[in-house]
């Protein structure tokens, strides 16, 4: 009896165990007190959006970052601190999210790689070396591609590599981050089974992803994250139900807005994407993507980050090669430079804003402004622009640097719209915004919308931000448009479903 | 082993060898002592290679490291010592001067790696002239002892040297340590988080490219009767190294040596151009450099893949 | 006395470094390029500026004015025959893309200073002085042309902080350095920016190179010892950062006035390497330097 308490004892003791772990990042506070245990024979899902905090954590685990506080233990060895390839040694492994193959080796010997001993004296590799890098890729399905280099294999076989480095080192805890990205419906199967399988070797994996329906089928707990902080944490179901995740995930009960006047616009289409296929290196990101935008509509894309949108946005604002028609006002916009798009009317505010942090608030505006035609459109418009974002014209001489998130992203709306677009593009404006300041910036889209004719292009994970004002919703996930409609019928068919 | 005999390319090297230890018997004296001294500057080439192709780092000032293995190997029999003590002597202050160099290089990235590379040069090309009554300052510094005064015996030397070098770095390159050393040099976080010291294997990388450099430096010396900052420091044997490195091909270990002789020979050919040859060769590298980066064994060894 | 020497030489020289080295920080910072031919420019400049006012009697003015325009098309030529086919080149991988670049330029420096060599000997020249005469400052005897050539530095340091500062395409140039993206997304076409920077930077270059001659005077020889502190400076300074760089050509200038002076002429490069040395294992970003 003792035996069988001290061996489940033994089974059950967490193989690694974080608490209050932090990160500061300048004045940033990346990771705020966060701490959780996964046990032998365990997987547990960490998930938040973008800028969370997730991938940090799992950083500061391997040691990529040095934590500013909190203790990391492996089997009760607190290893907080130490250099990656200790770390490494020590039994961690990690799977990142881009694959990183050598990409002068084949296959067989990037495999070998992770099976070497960090010696500099070994010049020849032991004889079972080879032998068990060709188990391991077996295992993984590469068994036909061992001769190949990385650049002639799809991407699946990408991921599969980096399985299979991961399972030549053998680490009791392994740290994987978006497991499915970029994988079909198959793929995501064999996948799982190659994590489950380490589940069943008796070792702890860490699985870090956007959002909880990926991990919901091999988690046994998820821990979900915002901010840098902790807002849940059980088993799948019970994250996905929790009101504080659906919050941030969904923004709360979806209200919609029929617009008034929608019959009085419309007409003939001022975007107009047809069949665009987008490659990433090998992952898919964008297939037979077709879009419209009629003048003066607002229309929203929904969907999950990694789903496409800003790939979409990207495409249309000639910043990425695609195969398809993108056509504005009935021109095509293929060969035309990206600063000769935005010229020409379509303007995009990207998710990362692309500020000029060490410009002022008034010298970002006025760089958005050169090239109306003259001073007094430029006067006009700016007034215009304060009318809309007062907070602007008070933080005038202010460094954009210097600025809150919130006001970071109206300047980066009011630099865009000192174009006058002709269509403008938004990319999850509300990425890492506090709820207040969300007030806000729907009031000036609503006020946008009501007084003048732009065209809208809204891309958001957040639902009830962008569903409300939109005339049309599209939903895109995993590469491909899956639903398209008025916001009511969104409310009715997918409100519950979509997390 | 068997599969090693199958393929052209070791095949080919045993007949270019070959050829190479025959050369006294055909070639006059004039072109043994340009080969010479281009086998001498193949090892210089290999060894920047290796750290270049290999470690990823790049390295403006592997003159260095040639140039205190030289002067040290100088300096040495200039005091008495024999010469197989002189090398081992100049060899050790190159492989210190290495490690030094590589201490700052962990920790620098980008640009200004390569450029604290360049200042140690400098500030070494500034110390020989400053202590001229020592090292001869700008004009050079003579050594009592050479290797041998017979063209032939010479051309044997440099070319046994470039044979064993060759060996043992291109089988490094090919070995578990090369492979490990491509990780840290393409990746280093993964190479962290597959478990390798990238700093260890970074720090062998530079005491290995030194340990050659140095000895070359200091057979050169002893090969030409003089260390001098012409021949041994100067930028402009910089330049010429990494245009033997890419126009052979990067990361082939071998083609630095095909650039060094086409970079020594094609520089002697131009001679009547008087200074004008620097010019053109110049010329040539940088049009290689822009149009064929991949260098000469880099196309011709180009994986060729079934898709 | 010899302190109030030191003092007035030593901003002299300063001035003229600074204004070597604000050209190399711009191109660096607005498109990233080290240019490693940098000296190279300078010597065309100088050389050319010298061969018209000697030679062609065109005196110290007309020199000057050739000299820059020289030295501008030499960095037009670094530009579209050099740096932009290795940018533009689908063969050079971007990670090495820095790399080729300063091989590329560095060799194409090579070639100038060959070049130059060859059309000019290594003998050095100098430039006649723009003013004749002497001038006494509080009890030293400073040479007019070591005044106008500081004040002219000056003048070209001021024009370029106002132009950056308070015009239009100074502005550009300042978003440029900060965020090339975000300029894109503004409809701004990069390549035209670049067009702008190479050419301040040839007039900056040129300008630097004829004063040179008039100051120290000029040979073939120079051409990688030029290049070698316009970089040092521009490293202690900060890379990209213009007030950087002209603190650290003071540092720099005042460093080797007074090892000069105090200690032995021959000894004038050490001290710029020692501090550079020093600098880039304490603090490598340089003093103000934001990459």
């Amino acid at each position: 009896m003792d035996d069988l308490a001290r061996t489940s004892a033994q089974i059950t003791a967490p193989l690694l165990e974080v608490s209050g772990l932090t990160k500061r990042f300048g004045g940033l506070v990346a990771v705020r007190d966060i701490g959780f245990r996964v046990a032998r024979g365990e997987i547990l899902g960490l998930i938040g959006p973008n800028g969370s905090g997730k991938s940090t954590v799992m950083r500061l685990v391997m040691g990529i970052e040095r934590p500013n506080a909190g203790s990391i233990r492996l089997q009760g060895t607190e290893i907080a601190g130490w250099p990656t390839h200790r770390i490494a040694r020590s039994g961690i492994g990690i799977v990142f999210q881009h694959s990183r193959p050598l990409h002068r080796q084949t296959v067989l010997e990037n495999i070998q790689l992770a099976l070497l001993p960090d010696s500099l004296w070994r010049l020849f590799a032991e004889p079972h070396v080879e032998r068990r890098a060709r188990e391991i890729a077996e295992r993984v399905g590469l068994g036909e591609v061992l001769g190949r280099r990385p650049a002639t294999l799809p991407f699946a076989d990408l991921r599969r590599l980096e399985m299979a480095k991961a399972l030549a080192r053998d680490p009791r805890v392994v740290l994987i981050d978006e497991p499915f990205a970029g994988l079909t419906q198959g793929e995501v199967a064999t996948f799982s089974e190659l994590i489950d399988g380490f589940r069943r070797d008796g070792h702890a994996v860490l699985l870090v992803d956007h959002n909880v329906k990926s991990v919901a089928a091999l988690a046994d707990r998820v821990l979900a994250m915002y901010l840098g902080e902790r807002i849940a944490e059980g088993t799948a179901e019970e994250v996905m139900r929790d009101e504080t995740v659906r919050r941030v995930y969904l923004g709360g009960k979806i209200e919609t807005h029929p617009r008034q006047y929608l019959d009085a616009r419309g007409g003939e289409a001022l975007l107009d994407v047809r069949e665009v296929d987008v490659l990433y290196g090998k992952a898919q990101a964008l297939r037979q993507v077709s879009i419209h935008v009629n003048a003066g509509e607002f229309v929203s894309v929904v969907g999950l980050n990694g789903a496409g949108k800003t790939t979409l946005f990207n495409a249309i604002s000639g910043l990425v090669p695609f195969a398809g028609d993108i056509r504005v006002a009935g021109s095509s916009l293929r060969g035309r430079t990206p600063a000769r798009i935005a010229r020409d009317g379509v303007v995009q505010c990207p998710e990362t804003r692309e500020l000029f942090g060490d410009l002022s608030v008034r010298e970002n505006l006025d760089l958005g402004g050169q090239h109306l035609a003259s001073d007094a459109d430029r006067e006009s418009q700016l007034t215009w622009l304060f009318e809309l974002f007062p907070i602007l014209n008070e933080r005038q001489r202010q460094n954009a640097r210097t600025l809150s998130g919130g006001e970071q992203q109206m300047l980066a709306i009011a630099r865009a719209l000192m174009m006058q677009p002709k269509l403008l593009i938004l990319d999850e404006p509300t990425l890492g915004l506090a709820p207040v300041i969300l007030e806000q910036l729907s009031k000036a889209l609503s006020r946008l919308r009501e007084t003048t004719p732009i065209t809208v292009l809204l891309g958001e994970q957040n639902v009830t931000f962008a569903v409300p004002h939109a005339d049309r919703v599209y939903v895109l996930e995993h590469a491909r448009i899956v639903w398209e409609g008025d916001p009511g019928r969104f409310a009715e068919e997918m409100g519950t479903g979509y997390l | 082993m068997m599969e090693m005999l199958r393929r052209p390319g070791p095949w080919i090297a045993v007949v270019l060898v070959a050829l190479a230890v025959s050369a006294p018997g055909w070639m006059g004296a004039y072109f043994l002592g340009i080969f010479t001294t281009a086998y001498y500057f193949g090892v210089f080439a290999m060894s920047w290679d290796l750290l270049f192709g290999f470690a990823g780092e790049v390295n403006f000032g592997p003159t260095f490291m040639i140039g205190i293995g030289a002067y040290g190997a100088g300096l040495l029999n200039n005091a008495g010592f024999g010469i197989p003590l002189c090398l081992v002597g100049g060899t050790a202050a190159a492989v210190a001067a290495g490690a030094l160099l590589a201490l700052p290089a962990l920790r620098l990235r980008g640009p200004y790696f390569g450029l604290i590379t360049l200042v140690a040069v400098l500030l070494l090309l500034d110390l020989i002239v400053i202590f001229a009554n020592i090292t001869g300052g700008e004009i050079g510094m003579m050594v009592p002892d050479v290797l041998s005064i017979s063209a032939s015996v010479n051309y044997w030397y440099a070319l046994g040297f470039l044979v064993v070098s060759a060996l043992i770095l291109f089988g490094l390159s090919r070995s578990s340590l090369g492979l490990i050393l491509q990780a840290t040099g393409q990746d280093r976080i993964e190479a962290a988080a597959l478990g390798f010291n990238v700093t260890k294997h970074k720090l062998a990388a530079f005491c290995v490219s030194a340990l050659f450099s140095g000895l070359a430096g200091g057979m050169l010396t002893f090969y030409e009767g003089a260390a001098s900052v012409d021949t041994v420091v100067s930028l402009a044997i910089t330049v010429q190294i990494v245009i033997a490195v890419v126009f052979g091909g990067r990361r082939t270990i071998l083609g630095a040596i095909l650039g060094s002789i086409f970079l020594i020979l094609f520089d002697e050919l131009l001679r009547p151009l008087g200074q004008l040859n620097t010019f053109v060769v110049s010329g040539i590298a940088l049009a290689v450099i822009i149009f064929f980066p991949d260098g000469v064994l880099g196309w011709v060894l180009r994986p060729r893949e079934p898709r | 006395m010899l302190a109030l020497q030191i003092l007035i030489d030593g901003f002299a020289v300063s001035a003229l470094y600074g204004l070597g080295a604000i050209g190399f920080t711009l191109m660096f910072g607005v498109s990233g390029v080290l240019n490693l031919a940098h000296g190279g420019i300078m010597l065309i400049a100088a050389l050319f500026g010298w061969y018209v006012a000697a030679e062609y009697g065109a005196g110290p003015y007309g020199g000057a004015v050739v000299g820059i325009v020289a030295g501008l098309l030499a960095s037009y030529i670094t530009y579209f025959v050099v740096v932009r086919p290795i940018q533009r080149s689908r063969a050079i991988p971007k990670v090495e893309e820095e790399i080729f670049i300063l091989t590329g330029t560095l060799l194409w420096g090579i070639m100038i200073q060959v070049g130059m060599d060859y059309l000019f000997s290594n003998n050095p020249v100098s430039m006649q002085p723009l003013i004749p005469g002497v001038v006494n400052i509080l009890g030293v005897r400073t040479p007019w042309n070591e005044v106008m050539i500081a004040a002219i530095s000056w003048a070209a340091i001021g024009l370029l902080w106002l132009m950056v500062n308070h015009t239009r395409i100074g502005k550009q140039l300042l978003a440029a350095s900060i965020n090339p993206r975000g300029l894109t997304l503004l409809g701004f076409e990069l390549s035209r920016i670049y067009l702008i920077v190479w050419t301040i930077y040839g007039l900056l270059a040129g300008l630097a190179g004829v004063l040179l001659a008039s100051f120290f005077g000029v040979s073939s020889d120079n051409a990688g010892n030029l290049t070698a502190s316009a970089f040092t400076i521009v490293i202690l300074g900060g890379l990209g950062s213009v007030q950087g760089s002209l603190i650290a050509a003071y540092i720099v200038g005042y460093a080797e006035t007074i090892t000069a002076y105090l200690i032995a002429p021959t000894l004038r490069p050490i001290p710029a390497l020692l501090i550079l040395i020093v600098v880039l294992y304490i603090r490598p970003q340089g003093l103000l330097g934001r990459r």
